[in-house]
């Protein structure tokens, strides 16, 4: 069945869409990453222009981000004040970068700067992630020991601006959780992913916040980036397209149940290599549309 | 005698004289509105007409103007990203072309050039008056060829089909990826390689129902669509978290 986008301006077929929103869904079930990684490279594959699949893409993770901090919250998993906190520096992020978004588009180079951030991001986390989870395997013994131990190093402890986070047990500058999410906020507006990916390792390893808090407190932090960034796309760019986000949210709705099942029945190591695989087969795909000769070298874009 | 020359010659200038010496033409389009609903998966344009006398018809379809940026990548360290561009106004958003009789036997080229009739009257202004001929050129054929793969240029033109001697039709395509707005068609009568009479019509592509009042809203008001759509998605992960809590 074909479907009429009515911001996007073209037909897709409902199957497609639906499929990788199930497929998005299903990591996020089993890993409790966004997947925006996956969700608007394939958008821009099938055609949808990119700026719409950045803007939609960024209201598909509202949805999956509320679904997915409610469990944490209950647990009272979230630090708040560390949220607001990375908040302030994630709106900032997002506001400034969706006039970067504006300004590459202008002068025609959207395109070479999404994928040349996506291979960047998905080859270093993808490679890094499969090391980790290989090593794991051949281990066998867990190396979980390691929680809390890291320490703030010189030039990050020296900065003013200190505050005490109660929950996480920290006392540090602001301008630390502030910066981060920052980067995070950008990352929301330019490439449409939520940027878990980056935030968790960020405030595990430089801010040193408990790993227990840090998947409730990026979630709650990024529903707000990603609201954020799709109310500027859809006042400065026109970009979002509520028909793609339904569908794509609906098959997240399924997928995620799925996934929350199957991981169950996978092991943490295994699910681990698949999705490292995984993110380095897209980083591949799109490496390849910038390292090897395209077959039409002219494009062409209303302007 | 001479009263009834200067007569002769003026049926011969007058418009009205040029009518009744070249026959007629006259088209008419199966509809004047193409609906883009949920399900546009595309459409079919039909045009009929009924010409009086002999000669040629060829029928022009243009979509809207747009201006169109086209951009040429190149390899910079390995990387491969848009180095030059070139931006073309009055680019019409779609074009198709029906004749009755293959192109060198209707005109010189140069004629059908000069009333936008074929390919080779594809020619647009880039707005840049630096660019050099070759170069402008190579990016000129590069956006039709571009068109061509999307469908919104033909390769082709189509033909005719006479339902008698005088009474015609032609059946156009737009694909789904059609941009709404007026779209313009005109039909030529040619007789001896040369155009004796053009007509035109218009008709219209828009949204309708659902999706256009989305577009609407999301144009006219954007920031309350922008609103909508988060406070649609919150819904939808707390209903999706109820749900699973459930089990």
């Amino acid at each position: 069945m074909q479907i009429y986008l009515p911001i996007a301006e073209m037909t897709v077929p409902v199957e497609s869409i639906l499929l990788l929103g199930t497929f998005v869904g299903f990591l996020s079930g089993l890993f409790g990453v966004g997947g925006g990684f996956l969700t608007t490279p394939f958008l821009i594959f099938m055609g949808i222009p990119p700026a719409v699949a950045v803007g939609t893409q960024s209201n598909q993770l509202v949805a999956a981000g509320v679904s997915g901090v409610l469990g944490h919250w209950r647990k009272g998993n979230v630090d708040i004040q560390m949220a607001v906190v990375m908040l302030v520096g994630g709106l900032l992020g997002s506001f400034i970068g969706v006039f970067i978004f504006k300004l590459l588009q202008f002068i025609g180079q959207i395109d070479f700067v999404i994928s040349l951030l996506y291979v960047t991001f998905l080859g270093s986390v993808g490679a890094l992630m499969l090391f980790e989870s290989v090593a794991s395997l051949f281990k066998k013994k867990t190396v979980r020991s390691e929680f809390n131990a890291q320490k703030l190093s010189p030039f990050l402890a020296s900065l003013p601006y200190k505050m005490r986070f109660a929950r996480s047990k920290l006392y540090i500058s602001v301008l630390v959780p502030a910066t981060i999410g920052f980067v995070g906020g950008i990352l929301v507006a330019i490439m449409g992913i939520g940027g878990g990916f980056l935030l968790v390792p960020a405030m595990i390893y430089i801010l040193g916040m408990p790993t227990l808090l840090v998947a409730g407190t990026s979630l709650f932090q990024i529903i707000f980036t990603t609201a954020f960034a799709t109310i500027m796309h859809a006042v400065a760019n026109h970009t979002v397209d509520l028909v793609l986000a339904v569908l794509l949210i609906v098959g997240g709705v399924i997928g995620a149940r799925f996934g929350v099942w199957f991981s169950r029945v996978i092991t943490g190591a295994h699910a681990r290599i698949v999705l490292a695989i995984l993110v380095l087969t897209v980083c591949c795909q799109l490496g390849t549309q910038l390292f090897i000769r395209p077959v039409e070298l002219y494009s062409t874009v209303v302007w | 005698m001479i009263r009834l020359f200067l007569f002769i010659a003026a049926l011969w200038v007058l418009p009205s004289a040029s009518y009744a010496q070249s026959g007629s033409l006259s088209i008419d389009l199966a509809h004047d509105q193409v609906d883009i609903t949920a399900g546009f998966t595309g459409a079919e344009m039909t045009l009929f007409g009924v010409k009086e006398g002999k000669g040629h018809v060829a029928v022009v379809i243009r979509g809207p103007k747009k201006t169109m940026s086209v951009a040429r990548k190149e390899n910079v360290m390995g990387l491969w990203f848009n180095r030059h561009r070139l931006k073309f106004g009055n680019v019409p958003a779609y074009y198709d072309y029906a004749l009755s009789a293959p192109e060198s036997d209707l005109a010189k080229p140069e004629t059908l050039k000069e009333h936008g009739i074929g390919l080779n009257a594809l020619r647009f202004a880039p707005d840049t008056k630096r660019s050099k001929p070759k170069y402008f050129e190579s990016f000129q054929e590069a956006l039709i060829r571009n068109k061509q793969a999307q469908g919104l240029f033909p390769l082709k033109p189509r033909g005719i089909v006479f339902i008698d001697d005088n009474f015609f039709r032609a059946t156009f395509y737009l694909p789904s990826n059609v941009p709404a707005g007026r779209y313009e068609v005109e039909g030529f009568l040619i007789k001896n390689g040369r155009i004796a009479l053009n007509r035109s019509e218009e008709f219209n592509v828009g949204q309708v129902g659902m999706e256009a009042r989305i577009y609407k809203f999301a144009h006219g008001q954007s920031l309350a669509y922008g609103l909508l759509c988060v406070v649609l998605a919150v819904l939808a992960g707390w209903v999706a978290n109820a749900a699973y809590r459930r089990e």
